[in-house]
């Protein structure tokens, strides 16, 4: 297990959980009155971009696949939380 | 990040972080892949669409979910995916023993998402909260059924890896990488549901 623990893997492992209940606390607390918040919306949607992003990227493997497929999954993220991001604040 | 594989001092180890320019898995996989990617960003953006014309239900119905389960469920996943990942490299390095108990583990954090999803969903349900209740709660209870499915597929698939695990004298890595890559998939739309069903404000 020892190599598990050194493995790049179990690093990009370790950023996603400590994102995750990061994003979980900023929601909770932040978010707490249960109103529009633009500053808490934006983080967690930032976050979970790139939790998506590294996701795809490490544990699918695609850093290391045809550069169509990186652009592809690339186009997706930045598209779709764009689009997240941009239905958002349009609709404030 | 480098590209230093387990356990090797430096440089790239391919027999396990696999050849560069590879795709992982069969080529037809990815194609559903990016198609239900497509398929649920549709999905993502129609709900923030309805959210902005209904702000204020929509908020007062996320104060209702369980923020602690799902945000659980997300370790879950994201610790189901780790092992998956390591299990993968291990069984491309040929190390079986190893490949076999990644899997295993991973499928236990696995299996777990939905049984949490039971404690979720039961009280919600009988408080009142169906998917007839609103809007969001339509929006919460197709999206997170949806998901729900493509987790049941997913164990299902990863049964299957750790049959071809157990008894075959090497592993068929098509078929490991393609468990993995549609795995990984039901983790990702996950991340993304997460944050719009239940932190974002």
């Amino acid at each position: 297990m020892t190599s598990l623990i050194r493995s790049p893997l179990t690093i990009v492992w370790a950023f996603l959980t400590t994102v995750t209940i990061a994003s979980s606390f900023i929601s909770v607390d932040g978010g707490a009155a249960h109103q529009i918040n633009t500053t808490v919306t934006t983080v967690v949607l930032l976050i979970a971009a790139v939790k998506a992003y590294l996701v795809i990227q490490h544990f699918m493997e695609v850093r290391r696949a045809p550069r169509w497929l990186k652009l592809t999954t690339s186009a997706w993220v930045l598209g779709l939380f764009t689009l997240l991001v941009g239905f958002y604040f349009a609709g404030l | 990040m480098t590209d230093v594989a387990e356990g090797s001092a430096a440089g790239v180890d391919e027999s396990v972080v696999g050849a560069r320019g590879h795709v992982p898995g069969e080529s037809s996989m990815w194609f559903f892949v990016i198609g239900d990617l497509l398929i649920f960003a549709v999905y993502f953006v129609g709900y923030m669409y309805f959210r902005s014309q209904h702000q204020d239900l929509f908020l007062q119905s996320q104060a209702r979910l369980n923020v602690d389960i799902g945000a659980v469920n997300t370790v879950l996943l994201l610790t189901s995916s780790l092992f998956v990942a390591s299990g993968t490299a291990a069984a491309r390095a040929g190390n079986s023993a190893n490949a076999l108990r990644g899997w295993a583990i991973a499928f236990a954090f696995g299996a777990a998402f939905p049984l949490l999803k039971l404690f979720e969903w039961i009280p919600e349900i009988t408080a009142g909260l169906t998917p007839g209740k609103n809007l969001f709660f339509m929006y919460y209870f197709v999206m997170t059924g949806m998901h729900l499915c493509h987790v049941a597929l997913g164990l299902v698939i990863m049964c299957f890896v750790i049959r071809n695990l157990k008894t075959a004298a090497k592993p068929k890595m098509s078929l490991v990488e393609t468990g993995a890559t549609y795995w990984h998939m039901v983790d990702v739309l996950w991340l993304v549901l997460f944050a719009l069903l239940y932190l974002m404000r």
